[in-house]
């Protein structure tokens, strides 16, 4: 496979104490059907940092992601992107960040070609005949190129959702699962992009659920549970104990108090 | 590049998008263009064989058929984005909601564009209507009255799309905003056909126009509303 080439936008490329954070999150919280999926979390990763989101199904690594890529809005507290605010500056917010959900976001009737071509317009990419064929090869889809997506396997379209992630030049990517339905080809292909992100000073939140395959890139990792965190480890992140809501309302049924402060190591 | 040009890109790009899905999976055309014919078919049979009754219906019918299948045509483009959560991502690029809005509505103008021709000549054969002589003004009246289908159809399809019953909300969420076109429509068909003969064509026509052009600010200003959590 070439070597995955990174379009870095110039936001990435300042030196990591210069910029502000990648994410910063003050008292983050959802709540779905009076529930809290996500139930206050203070976090700051620094830009360039790849970090990943450990924890249970239902600890809200998802709800975190989700309310970071601006696919959802916070029941309360706040959510910044590089200083920006995910409600307030909401499209450049979106300029700055990919993020590769469980669900691939693809057109069944297009072909993965087109698929890529109208994310790119969608994207704005300069060059976006050359950097589709790039991404195409990148992502080992260039012999299917011509297939419509319909006819694709669930590794094959989560190849070529990270495909579309190449055409954009992110300063934070957000990748909720990504080695979930990838054969050993596809993995390789996540690896190859994980280093070629830290490489480049993207910042990567990673959600999952074993940090085995993603120890060579990571800097720091999280620990939530039940929509709080519960430890933090490594270098470019930082949590805080969730502050009380001042203005907001409270939520509906907040879970009951970590077990571990906030600041404790995370055992592995 | 500037913001309208942008914009006027994104928007052929999503009509472009919607224009081949369905032309490979031709779900919404063909579906839709056998619903019209039932439709003209049965209330042919329910007017009976009088010529004249039916020619008199013919302009109405015409109009009917074509809005019903608007509600399935926009319907169907708006279900291409539920492949995959498609939708989701559609509203996370970082483009303005005004040019989706226009994208989704180019490509349910061209649908209805095509429906409405097809519909017309149909309903020319089945209830021998002469709609060869009346051609220019029946074009411009459908033409509008596409805009007009596709404009609304378009909101009402965001309203919907995420809904469980949106095969139910659909329709009774559109018709009644779609009285106003149905009205001028079919008076600037029923002028057309015969001719003009009291100079009222202009006046239904510029009907319609407003009608379309409230519908598409409208649609174009809310529009981004229904794609946000």
């Amino acid at each position: 496979m070439p070597q995955t080439t990174i379009y870095v936008s110039p936001r990435s490329l300042g030196a990591p104490d210069t910029r502000p954070p990648a994410v910063e999150t003050d008292d983050l919280a959802r709540l779905f059907a009076g529930v809290p999926a996500l139930a206050g979390v203070s976090l700051r990763i620094d830009g360039g940092r790849t970090v990943a989101l450990l924890g249970p199904n239902g600890a809200g690594k998802t709800t975190l992601l989700r309310l970071v890529a601006t696919a959802i809005k916070p029941s309360y507290g706040r959510a910044r992107v590089d200083g920006l605010d995910v409600v307030r500056d909401v499209e450049a917010v979106r300029e700055r960040v990919a993020y590769l959900s469980h669900a691939t976001g693809l057109y069944d009737d297009l072909t993965a070609r087109e698929n890529l071509r109208f994310a790119a317009t969608m994207l704005g990419t300069p060059d976006a005949h050359e950097r589709v064929e790039r991404a195409l090869a990148d992502v080992g889809l260039g012999e299917r190129a011509n297939d419509r997506v319909g006819g694709f396997s669930a590794g094959m379209r989560k190849r070529l959702a990270l495909g579309r992630i190449l055409l954009g030049a992110p300063s934070l990517v957000l990748l909720d699962e990504p080695y979930a339905a990838l054969d050993a080809e596809g993995m390789g292909v996540v690896d190859a992009l994980l280093a070629a992100w830290h490489g480049a000073g993207v910042a990567v939140v990673v959600a999952a659920h074993a940090t085995d395959r993603l120890e060579p890139f990571l800097d720091g990792r999280v620990m939530l549970e039940r929509g709080l965190v519960m430890a933090v480890e490594g270098e470019g992140v930082a949590a805080s104990p969730p502050a009380p809501p001042a203005s907001q309302p409270a939520p509906a049924a907040k879970p009951a108090p970590a077990a571990q402060p906030a600041h404790a190591e995370v055992r592995r | 590049m500037s913001a309208v040009r942008r914009d006027a890109r994104i928007a052929v790009a999503i009509a472009r998008k919607d224009a081949l899905a369905e032309l490979r999976g031709r779900q919404a055309i063909v579906s839709t263009l056998f619903f019209s014919a039932v439709v003209l078919l049965l209330f042919g049979f329910s007017l009976g064989p009088d010529a004249a009754r039916l020619a008199a219906a013919a302009p109405g019918l015409l109009w009917l058929a074509i809005v019903f299948s608007g509600v399935l045509a926009v319907g169907r483009l708006h279900l291409l984005e539920t492949d995959d959560d498609a939708l989701d991502q559609l509203a996370r690029y970082p483009v303005s909601r005004r040019a989706i809005y226009a994208g989704k509505a180019l490509a349910g103008f061209g649908v209805m564009l095509v429906i409405g021709l097809l519909v017309l000549a149909a309903v020319g054969i089945l209830f021998a209507v002469d709609v060869l002589a009346a051609a220019p003004a029946l074009l411009v009246t459908i033409v509008l009255g596409a805009i007009g289908v596709a404009a609304v159809g378009t909101f009402y399809a965001g309203v919907t799309v995420r809904l469980r019953a949106r095969e139910v909300m659909l329709p009774l969420l559109m018709l009644p905003v779609l009285a106003p076109l149905l009205l001028g429509a079919v008076k600037a068909t029923v002028a057309a056909l015969a001719g003009d003969p009291f100079g009222e064509l202009g006046a239904w026509l510029q009907l319609i126009v407003a009608f379309d052009l409230v519908m598409l600010v409208a649609g174009a200003a809310t529009y981004g509303y229904l794609l946000e959590d």
